[in-house]
């Protein structure tokens, strides 16, 4: 199990992603060359975007004439229809209609078109300057504002999907981690007969808690660790194949301080996370029965982190306290490269309380008398005397 | 006399069901104590009110002259214990079982070292020693059972029901080895089953359970005399039937 949740995703999303991503480049470039069928009105011919079209080898340009309907039913044909009378149009310096036909449902075609609008937006550029010229104008007189965004943003962080993703990623795979290992450690143990065994021993209740827990925890986080650095070399290595090496759309740098707080928080996270899964799969009586929790725990764990993604949410004295949601939107801040110290230090202790209760309660449940023998848990046993 | 076993008015409520009623008794060392009684007549929740895994709703326990509510540790240290329900660690091998139960019990690493191969010598586990426990017969798991009660050589052992399941050839070696461990180790062990020739052939004294309260306490003739029967079958079914 331990080789599943930790070592298997290491290994897999490079292997996969490099995967799809040659599959990906290997797609395009057999679309790239991959002839198509170019049907043109007749009127075209001579025209600058016949003569443009004429020069794209992987079209197989055919003069005729053709409605819209007669390339319905076709396979890879596309179909381009310039007015009559585009040269009159071109000369009094007016707009000539070019339109452009084809299925949208063929990936070959959608493709092709985009590289196809592409060179006519080249050539509609040329023409463009060229009139400007005409009435010695300079480019610049059709566009009198030039808007230019500038990115205040610190030099530290990363961009805004990537830092926002990340911390839900990681606790994702914290409750992957943590979660099978819960089960197996307490529903499995009572449903093997060892749990009695350990009681019968010298080592208190404390101590068999607090070793499952710590167990619990470094899976946990062994898991965390492993996939997400193997997820994100492995999208680096996809956006390398893929030819997008942009390196600010996959890069993150953070400093040392706000390195120190994220490792903080996602340790704090953990034992959190851990110690709401050992208090829940307790009560269950059965290896199966503890699985049934799965869903319902990743929803009540995995909820409140995603609604950090509520446009306008941010870490303030309204989300500070509550739990998953506020670790969340600290991370999210860290990785952007700007926080709020007290904010920080809120989260932390909120964490701190949140974990302590949590762990209060497995204990509370591991104590009880139909634990320790292995017979059925009902909730309301648990608090009566 | 040395007292090694003290069950003190135990008492124990599962709600508003008295699972077990006012039990009293007292095991002397090297004594061999069968606990008998039908099915549901509380000997399990005695056994497990002993071994301290269960807290008596009244009355106390008490092993090795150490309390187990109040020097628990010191008690544990000093029991091995045994019931049905308990199952071997499926992934371990038993030299790599009895060596964690043995650090479990903190035992020191050169005396574990020793106990463990005498155990494993003595309960004949050699053969299977390397194999993992989930692949083990069932009389080979309960040698290795009763084997990790004993790791850390305690005083007092309480076995339920160890012949249960078990072939003849397995529950003789286990008989034989109980008798041992009081008469020659004097340990102290109770010894809990359904196989009545089996507390003819070991038990120095009994006490008969049923419906949560002792029936009887004493040795097995002093049953027979009292109800009147030839056989301890006999005796107890008329004990039994009577109350």
């Amino acid at each position: 199990m331990i080789y599943l949740i930790i070592l298997m995703p290491f290994f897999l999303y490079p292997i996969m992603l490099s995967v799809m991503g040659n599959i990906q480049v290997s797609q395009q470039e057999k679309m790239s060359a991959q002839k198509i069928a170019l049907w043109m009105s007749p009127q075209s011919e001579g025209s600058p975007v016949f003569q443009l079209l004429s020069k794209d080898s992987s079209l197989n340009i055919e003069l005729r004439d053709f409605e819209a309907e007669d390339l319905k039913g076709t396979e890879k044909t596309m179909g381009i229809i310039v007015a009559a009378t585009y040269q009159q149009q071109l000369d009094a310096g007016l707009s000539t209609p070019v339109q452009l036909l084809w299925d949208q449902s063929q990936d070959i075609l959608s493709f092709r078109s985009r590289s196809i609008k592409a060179q006519l937006d080249i050539l509609n550029k040329q023409y463009t300057f060229d009139r400007l010229a005409q009435k010695e104008l300079t480019p610049e007189f059709i566009q009198p504002f030039v808007v230019q965004s500038v990115d205040l943003s610190p030099q530290e962080g990363g961009n805004h999907l990537l830092t926002s993703m990340i911390p839900i990623m990681i606790f994702f795979f914290i409750v992957l981690g943590c979660f099978q290992i819960a089960i197996d450690i307490t529903a499995g143990e009572k449903e093997r007969n060892t749990l009695q065994t350990l009681y019968t021993s010298t080592a208190t209740t404390k101590e068999i808690i607090g070793g499952k827990f710590f167990a619990l925890v470094s899976v946990g986080l062994t898991s965390a660790t492993m996939n997400l650095t193997s997820l994100l070399v492995a999208m680096r290595l996809q956006a390398y194949i893929l030819g997008k090496a942009d390196a600010g759309t996959m890069a993150l740098s953070l400093s040392p301080i706000a390195i120190i707080w994220v490792i903080v928080l996602v340790f704090l996270a953990t034992l959190f996370i851990g110690a709401f899964i050992m208090a829940i799969v307790l009560l269950a009586n059965t290896y199966k029965e503890a699985q049934s929790y799965n869903a319902p725990v990743m929803m009540v764990i995995l909820m409140p982190a995603m609604m950090a993604f509520m446009p306008g949410l941010e870490l303030n004295m309204d989300t500070v306290f509550i739990p998953m949601l506020n670790t969340t939107l600290a991370l999210i801040s860290l990785l952007k490269g700007s926080f709020d110290l007290t904010m920080l230090l809120i989260v932390t202790v909120a964490n701190i309380l949140y974990g302590g209760l949590a762990l209060y309660l497995a204990s509370f449940t591991f104590s009880n008398e139909n634990v320790i023998t292995g017979e059925k848990v009902k909730l309301k046993d648990l608090f009566s005397k | 006399m040395n007292t090694l076993i003290e069950a003190n008015a135990l008492s124990k409520d599962f709600g508003d069901f008295r699972a077990v009623d006012n039990i009293s008794f007292q095991v002397e060392a090297g004594e061999i104590f069968g606990l008998l009684g039908p099915n549901g007549a509380g000997k399990t929740t005695t056994l497990r009110m002993l071994s301290g895994l269960l807290k008596p709703s009244e009355g106390y326990a008490e092993i090795a002259g150490f309390s187990m509510a109040k020097q628990t540790m010191d008690a544990k240290k000093s029991l091995g214990f045994l019931t049905g329900n308990m199952d071997l660690y499926r992934r371990l091998n038993p030299q790599e079982l009895l060596n964690y139960f043995g650090d479990l019990y903190e035992t020191p690493a050169k005396e574990l070292h020793e106990r463990v191969e005498f155990l494993i010598d003595a309960f004949g586990i050699t053969p299977f020693v390397d194999r993992y426990c989930e692949k083990l017969s069932t009389g080979q798991k309960q040698r290795v059972s009763i084997a990790r009660t004993l790791v850390h050589d305690p005083k007092v052992v309480i076995l339920d029901e160890p012949t249960t399941g078990l072939d003849i050839m397995s529950s003789e070696f286990i008989l034989q080895f109980i008798k041992k461990m009081a008469k020659e180790e004097q340990k102290t062990l109770i010894f809990s089953t359904h196989n009545l020739a089996e507390v003819e052939r070991l038990c120095d004294r009994i006490a008969v359970i049923h419906q949560g309260k002792m029936m009887y306490l004493g040795d097995v003739q002093g049953l027979k005399t009292q109800t009147k029967q030839e056989t301890l079958n006999q005796a107890f079914f008329h004990l039994v039937k009577e109350n």
